[in-house]
């Protein structure tokens, strides 16, 4: 492609000033986006939509006989989200699907905008609050009622709920969740062994001796993605963190509850122990460039000793190395300590103007109260499904890395260590905060307070207005 | 007078597309670029304040400065290695090889970008070809992930911009070249010119104009990039492959600052026609 | 002419090594796409057993017949059109050459300049209200549109150079100057139009940035487009990836190997000309 500028510039200049003066009036006009006086009540502001006026005519709310197609928008890559749907049509062949599928960064950034213009019925969504804050979710409140969830233990439900503030932890409920998630550390059991470890290390002391002696032994301690847009060393940070820091804190800060910090004395600890690791080079030195692809198949290649990361890999461990591996929750710094883990909900919404809203709810609910569901999201998704503590659990073969992360799933619960993700405390703290200071820390080009400065700066910004 | 109106019927259609989907679009950039919106809700208007924040936010300073470090590997590299393998194989520009070569050379031009980000992004990789090249030459200790390093992650994106863009630049040349009456070399070979002096006294001046569109058009493949960053890099590690391409991209769609992103999107049209304008303007031909 | 051997020796070596960088990607990309699907390869390694099956497996998994049909439809909606209204506007500022031309065709050249990403929001927002997003309209109409620079400017230069008998005979009318122009100028113009027609061709079916934002079905996006969804599903399969990225590369080098000598002739003469 190529151009010559023709034979007349003078007249022509003056054109082009006079589109960009008209660019500038038509601007002075008006300005883009609702006006401000009508815009604030669109569906979904307002809790008393189509579920209460079902459950107002009795019963709870179903898919009802007819045909109906769902709309759906999930995560791409994980195979739970078919199994479902699928097991789902099985159960009620009057319902069929349209889902679109997309990667998770796309997902995330996709999902205001599909959801104000061709809203879901059910949409995987990585952070409530500010679609929460811009109406563009059903409130479910009406739906915990007429399901009973609001007799699930409550601290499986609170992460969704969204204050008027965008503040998490209280307020109506935005999301539901299709099984909760458990993360720790994996372990190459084969590689374990070379080097003496017989079982998980019970302190941090114990960790940071075992990585030593993997090193030593020229294993790659820890494999850990930390390219492009997305900073996996969140994962083995935020574990140091709560090792340093009451989980509760590191809530608040990700709820975002007026006045919390990220940068403490104590996630200052975490940060410059993380370093350390670094320092001692317990990581591949391409870390920067790997993605969470590259590091799963080298750790299924057996090239790493650990991997921090969660349950939803769980199956597909089982499957891709059975009985190599195993799992254990980050150590706490006494073997008496708490043992803290990021454990979320995989959250999905309704849309505000969603279509199917009875029907999106009522899945919502049998995925975590169906018997042959809750095989499933045990089987396929490797994570513990929500709903009351006594609902009925599939049995799971011992010695199954799935087993050993259900199992942890009891002591953080039990521990009442449960966090939220920190990359999850605004739309794009990930990546305009821990992702490019992670980046830099591992390059040595950043400090552990540096880091957590910059962090808590760019938190301060996005939860300013 | 009727033949005026019919001439306008005729570029109407165009006309048409063009306003509706080009200048109305580009007159809401403008629009935008004067409010603080996410994109769904109300917006409010605050001037040029998105503008003094692209001065003030180190992030899209420096989103800029990588397009301007761009430039150097995306135009620099391949008008002037183009320039330099096309008159080595001026002479045998009428050979089978050539020939043959010509095909061949051309073909990263012809593939999607993304398709280049996606395949260097391999060769880069720390088991990629290139450090497998490098070790065999003994240089193992330079060998590095290219992608993920802070210091040469906006190099190799330049490398792959460069791969894309050497042959069309050389081609373009060579064609050229084939057009400069041969007799104007047996002149100044007579002359005692050695071929250095021939490239510098006879061919450089005759393609004036040929340098001009390769220049722009690479200027531009810098200035705008964003294919390949987005399968590369997505701008990291750090901020180290950040351009304004992606940024927009990123402060529009991911971040919700529609403001700021159409403030920078009106920032990068006018750095285009700055380095655009004038290199036109230099290498226009004399009026025939 | 000992200088000349020389020169002419060193010619075919740096041919022959600029050949080299530029098929050497693509070999590695070959070699590591048979390679057993989930491991790690390195390089350039032949493997043990070619997996030839990756082929037919990642043209499966990235359900390729549908992405074909998709571009397709794409180049339908766009290639056509862009040549009739630039071939016709053009014919207008390169023939007619009407009072005021000069700032409408400005403002085409000035088009050239502009990078997508200025007006990727608003276009965005367009087709939002439109109610064309995730529909292929909402990469076919913008595009038609970011096409008319480079088609007039490239129409243009044709018109130019084209002897002005036509329109300067007296008094002809509007129904003459449509006849003559379909009947007369666009069969001379022919070369022109169809080395313009394999350039959008290459474009449209190269054009990521539109797809990506402004359609969410990989399904109904450019090849280029479902590339970018391509590299995010089958991420972890490195030999897979590479298997798929080679399938979607194909119909763009077939089509270029088909017709390279008019492609690559009008390409390099018609950037210079105008």
């Amino acid at each position: 492609m190529s151009f010559r500028v023709s034979r007349h510039p003078g007249k022509q200049w003056r054109a082009a000033t006079l589109l960009a003066a008209g660019g500038l009036l038509l601007a002075a006009c008006s300005g883009p986006g609702p006006s401000s006086s009508s815009s604030s009540t669109p569906a979904g502001a307002n809790p008393s939509t189509s579920a209460a006026a079902s459950s107002a005519g009795g019963g709870t709310p179903s898919c009802g006989t007819g045909p109906i197609t769902l709309d759906a928008y999930f995560e791409t890559g994980f195979p739970i989200y078919k199994a479902l749907t699928d097991e789902f049509s099985k159960q009620f062949p009057n319902v069929k699907w349209n889902i679109r599928y997309d990667q998770f960064a796309a997902l995330t950034s996709n999902a205001p905008r599909v959801l104000a213009s061709d809203p879901p019925d059910l949409i995987r969504i990585p952070q409530e609050s500010e679609l929460a804050k811009d109406h563009l979710l059903l409130n479910l409140d009406p739906y915990a009622k007429a399901f009973g969830w609001d007799k699930w233990p409550t601290s499986q439900l609170q992460s969704m709920r969204v204050a008027d503030d965008g503040s998490r932890g209280t307020g109506p409920l935005y999301a539901m969740g299709l099984n909760y998630s458990m993360t720790g550390i994996f372990y190459n059991k084969e590689l374990a062994a070379k080097i003496g470890m017989t079982s998980p290390p019970q302190t941090l002391d114990e960790l940071d001796a075992v990585l030593a002696k993997a090193k030593a032994a020229g294993i790659t301690p820890i494999v850990q993605f930390n390219g492009g847009a997305t900073g996996g060393f969140a994962f083995p940070l935020q574990n140091l963190m709560a090792d340093y820091t009451p989980p509760s804190e590191i809530n608040d800060w990700i709820w975002q509850k007026k006045g919390a910090t990220i940068d403490t004395p104590g996630n200052v600890k975490a940060a410059q122990h993380l370093q350390e690791w670094i320092k001692e080079g317990y990581f591949d030195p391409d870390a920067n460039a790997m993605d969470y692809a590259t590091m799963m198949s080298r750790f299924i290649a057996g090239k790493a000793l650990f991997m921090f990361n969660g349950d939803w890999e769980s199956g597909n461990l089982d499957k891709q190395m059975p009985g190599k591996v195993g799992f254990f929750l980050m150590p706490p710094l006494q073997a008496d300590g708490v043992h803290a883990a990021m454990s979320t909900p995989l959250t999905i919404g309704i849309g505000a103007k969603a279509k199917h809203p009875d029907c999106a709810a009522f899945f919502l609910n049998w995925v975590n109260t169906n018997k042959q569901a809750r095989t499933v999201d045990v089987q396929v998704g490797g994570s513990h499904p929500m709903g009351p503590a006594d609902a009925y659990m599939p049995p799971i073969p011992s010695g199954t890395v799935t087993a050993q992360t259900l199992a942890a799933g009891n002591v953080v619960a039990h521990d009442n260590g449960a966090m939220d993700f920190i990359a999850n405390a605004t739309g794009s703290i990930y990546a305009k905060g821990w992702t490019p200071n992670l980046q830099e820390l591992f390059a040595g080009r950043q400090t552990p307070e540096g880091m957590l400065k910059a962090v808590q700066a760019e938190y301060e910004t996005e939860v300013g207005h | 007078m009727a033949q005026h109106l019919v001439g306008w019927l005729f570029a109407a259609p165009a006309i048409a597309f063009y306003v509706a989907f080009v200048i109305i679009p580009l007159l809401h950039t403008l629009q935008y670029s004067l409010y603080r919106w996410d994109g769904i809700g109300p917006s409010t208007y605050v001037g040029l304040q998105n503008y003094a924040h692209l001065f003030s936010n180190s992030t899209l300073l420096k989103s800029i400065l990588n397009a301007l470090k761009l430039i150097v590997f995306f135009s620099v590299i391949p008008v002037a290695l183009g320039l330099l393998i096309a008159s080595t194989i001026r002479r045998i520009a009428a050979s089978r090889l050539a020939g043959f070569a010509r095909v061949i050379i051309f073909i990263p031009q012809v593939i999607p970008l993304v398709a280049a980000g996606i395949i260097w992004s391999w060769l880069l990789a720390s088991n990629g070809l290139v450090n497998q090249v490098l070790a065999a030459f003994g240089l193992k200790h330079v060998t590095r992930a290219w992608l993920g390093d802070f210091t040469f992650a906006l190099p190799s994106v330049g490398v792959i911009g460069a791969w894309v863009l050497l042959g069309l630049c050389t081609l373009l040349l060579l064609a050229g070249m084939t057009k400069i009456d041969p007799e104007i070399y047996e002149a100044a070979r007579l002359d005692g010119a050695g071929p250095v002096r021939e490239f510098f006294a006879v061919t450089l001046p005759a393609l004036r104009q040929e340098i001009g569109v390769c220049v722009t058009v690479t200027v531009i493949a810098a200035l705008a990039s964003f294919d390949i960053i987005y399968i590369s890099t997505q701008g990291g590690p750090g901020n180290a492959t950040m351009v304004p391409g992606y940024a927009i991209y990123y402060l529009a769609f991911f971040q919700r600052e529609v403001g700021q992103a159409s403030a920078l999107a009106v920032g990068l049209m006018i750095l285009v026609l700055l380095f655009i304008l004038p290199i036109q303007w230099l290498t226009r031909e004399r009026k025939r | 002419m000992i200088l000349g051997r020389r020169e002419s020796l060193t010619g075919r070596v740096l041919l022959i090594i600029l050949m080299v960088v530029t098929l050497v990607p693509f070999v590695s990309l070959f070699v590591t796409a048979l390679h057993e699907s989930g491991t790690y390869p390195t390089g350039i390694s032949w493997p043990a057993r070619p997996h030839w099956g990756n082929f037919v497996e990642a043209f499966r998994a990235a359900d390729m017949g549908r992405l074909l049909a998709s571009s397709l439809l794409i180049e339908l909606g766009v290639v056509p059109v862009s040549l009739a209204i630039g071939t016709m506007a053009g014919f207008a500022f390169g023939q007619v050459r009407m009072r005021g031309y000069q700032f409408a065709y400005f403002a085409f050249v000035l088009g050239l300049t502009l990078p997508y990403e200025a007006i990727l929001y608003p276009l965005y927002y367009q087709m939002r209200s439109l109610g064309l997003l995730n529909t292929r309209w909402a990469i076919i109409l913008p595009l038609i549109a970011l096409f008319m620079p480079f088609s007039i400017f490239w129409m243009r230069a044709h018109f130019v150079n084209v002897p002005r008998d036509i329109v300067e005979a007296a008094r002809i009318d509007g129904a003459n100057m449509w006849q003559s122009f379909w009947r007369v100028q666009v069969p001379l113009a022919m070369p022109a139009i169809s080395s313009l027609a394999i350039l959008l061709f290459l474009w449209t079916w190269n054009q990521f940035l539109l797809a990506i934002v402004l359609v969410d079905d990989p399904l109904k996006r450019t090849m280029a487009g479902a590339l970018g969804a391509f590299q995010g599903h089958y991420g972890t399969d490195i030999p897979l990836l590479c298997a798929g990225s080679l399938l979607i590369l194909t119909p763009t080098l077939v089509v270029y190997l088909i017709f390279h000598r008019r492609f690559s002739t009008a390409l390099l003469q018609g950037a210079v000309k105008g």
